[in-house]
């Protein structure tokens, strides 16, 4: 596409080549087998992630997408190829990556703040109470859930517990996000606002991220990478590098003719995905 | 008039008009077999100025000596085997198997075993409170919800602090459900057990009136033992009003 040279004359690679490359998932299959019957989720996916890259996974529901997530996560073994962190393989739960779920694995038996505190209680983070509060008033602060630190997580609706369960992950500060379609349950508003929060905390820290979504807006306008997944079983379609500056303003990025641009072009690749899957899941009634 | 004290006036009218049929009854065809709510009431306050603490005590120390060796036990023991995959199928059967025996049934067995003091009773409250307290630890450790376990995993949370995080808490549904089983029949198996062969407690109250075929002496007992299991089960439901609100939050819907 012509007009996008308007904007980085030599076609970015998403990260400089000096980059330690933090994640990788080489030739990786998993099967599933459900009622006997053995299905692919994921086919022949090969991912590199730098450090410090913000890559996006689109694809329709289904795709495999939150299984890669899993395997990073050290969740899941892969059934064919490799997964890799930091050069070593993945092999049992991975403490470097914070991992946020598509279900808010709140522990419904501990108020707001006490969630968002856990890690500090744990011997690997432990920091004392009154830095904890802080930390903590800090977070709640930040995922605007003021006033609900003594609630209940079934007392919240559905977006509140996934910026708690946000709020619980980012308080460590973990090196590497995965994150499983983060601001889904949130109104378009407030989506917004998250979403601004996150990238910059992300460009602060310097933090790696791996976001799945099937918003494909909300990956364009957050990562430094796009990987368009097939549907069933996944496979990696297309991918491409979205070239804009960092720091990002997300707010303003999306009225941007660039921004329209390329998320045009990744629609055009996306679309017939989406058509895939609704078809096959008509087949499959 | 507020609802709730319109439904305490209901309720007071119904006892009244039950012990004034059955004091009609008494007097006025015969008191033989049914005794009659003023000969108990004056029965009981006769006890209360004598033995009736004495016999209290000795129950409530066999049921509270018990429970304190059958619960830690249970719950422990059930959580354990719960979290293994490996060990919870080789239990299973064994499981199973103590789960149909009637447990009172042991009570012969025990008296030969421990004689005619408290110890048959403390273990027979230890072993009933103990299965049933296992059980149900060993469905809520069966139950515990795994992303949960991996979440805290991700932040590095020990197996240790897992157990101590999730496991522990996530059970308590279970242990509180236990408990609230387990507690009632520790008192009927402390009765059983006394009124099978004791010299005291409020088990042995109900035989020896029985014996001396002394009508109002049963049923005073078994007053006795009705306020006392009430008071056992509004303890229970404190408590779980108490430690589980999280979980009546959750129930009542969003």
């Amino acid at each position: 596409m012509s007009h996008l040279q308007l904007i980085r004359p030599e076609p970015a690679t998403g990260a400089t080549p000096a980059r330690r490359r933090k994640i990788s998932l080489d030739k990786v299959a998993v099967d599933f087998t459900t009622r006997g019957k053995t299905f692919r989720a994921v086919d022949d996916v090969t991912i590199e992630v730098p450090e410090m890259q913000f890559l996006a996974l689109v694809g329709p529901s289904g795709c495999g997408k939150s299984t890669v997530l899993n395997m990073v996560a050290g969740l899941l073994a892969p059934s064919e190829g490799s997964v890799t962190y930091d050069g070593a393989p993945v092999e049992a739960a991975n403490t470097r990556v914070g991992y946020m779920t598509q279900k808010d694995t709140l522990l419904p038996w501990r108020s707001v703040a006490d969630n968002i505190g856990i890690a500090f209680e744990l011997r690997c983070r432990k920091a004392n109470a009154a830095e904890r509060r802080e930390r903590v008033a800090e977070m709640i602060d930040l995922v605007g859930l003021k006033g609900f630190e003594r609630h209940f997580p079934a007392e919240l609706s559905g977006g509140m517990r996934k910026r708690a369960a946000l709020a619980r992950m980012l308080i460590y500060e973990p090196e590497t996000l995965l994150l499983d379609e983060p601001f889904a349950a949130l109104d378009a508003q407030l989506r917004i606002l998250m979403q601004q929060e996150l990238l910059r905390l992300v460009e602060r820290r310097q933090m790696t991220v791996i976001l799945v979504t099937h918003d494909l807006e909300e990956a364009v306008l957050m990562a430094d990478r796009v990987m368009v997944f097939t549907s069933g079983p996944g496979r990696i379609r297309t991918e491409r590098d979205i070239p804009f500056e960092r720091p990002r303003n997300a707010m303003e990025l999306r009225f941007r003719p660039e921004f329209s641009a390329i998320h045009e072009e990744l629609w055009s690749e996306l679309k017939d995905e989406f058509a895939a899957s609704v078809e096959r899941e008509r087949r499959a009634q | 008039m507020t609802d709730s004290s319109r439904l305490w006036l209901q309720r007071a009218i119904l006892l009244v008009a039950i012990l004034a049929a059955w004091e009609a009854c008494a007097r006025l065809v015969s008191d033989r077999w049914i005794s009659s709510p003023v000969a108990i009431a004056e029965r009981l306050a006769q006890w209360m100025a004598g033995d009736l603490w004495y016999h209290m005590m000795i129950t409530g120390t066999e049921i509270g000596a018990g429970l304190a060796i059958g619960i830690p036990l249970g719950v422990l023991t059930g959580m354990l085997l719960g979290r293994s995959k490996r060990m919870a199928a080789v239990f299973r059967p064994f499981i199973v198997l103590m789960n149909s025996l009637p447990i009172v049934a042991l009570t012969p067995l025990l008296i030969m075993w421990f004689g005619l003091g408290m110890q048959p009773k403390i273990v027979l409250v230890a072993f009933v409170s103990f299965l049933l307290m296992f059980f149900n630890s060993f469905s809520g450790a069966r139950a515990v919800d795994e992303e949960l376990m991996d979440t805290l995993a991700l932040m590095g949370a020990s197996a240790k602090e897992r157990f101590v995080k999730v496991v522990v808490p996530s059970c308590l549904t279970w242990t509180i459900a236990g408990l609230k089983n387990a507690l009632p029949y520790a008192l009927i198996a402390a009765v059983i057990g006394e009124m099978m062969l004791s010299r005291n407690g409020l088990g042995h109250l109900i035989t020896r009136s029985a014996q001396q075929f002394d009508m109002t002496g049963i049923y005073t007992a078994l007053f006795v033992l009705m306020v006392v299991g009430g008071l056992i089960n509004e303890g229970t439901t404190q408590l779980e009003n108490r430690l589980l609100r999280w979980r009546h939050l959750e129930t009542r819907g969003r």
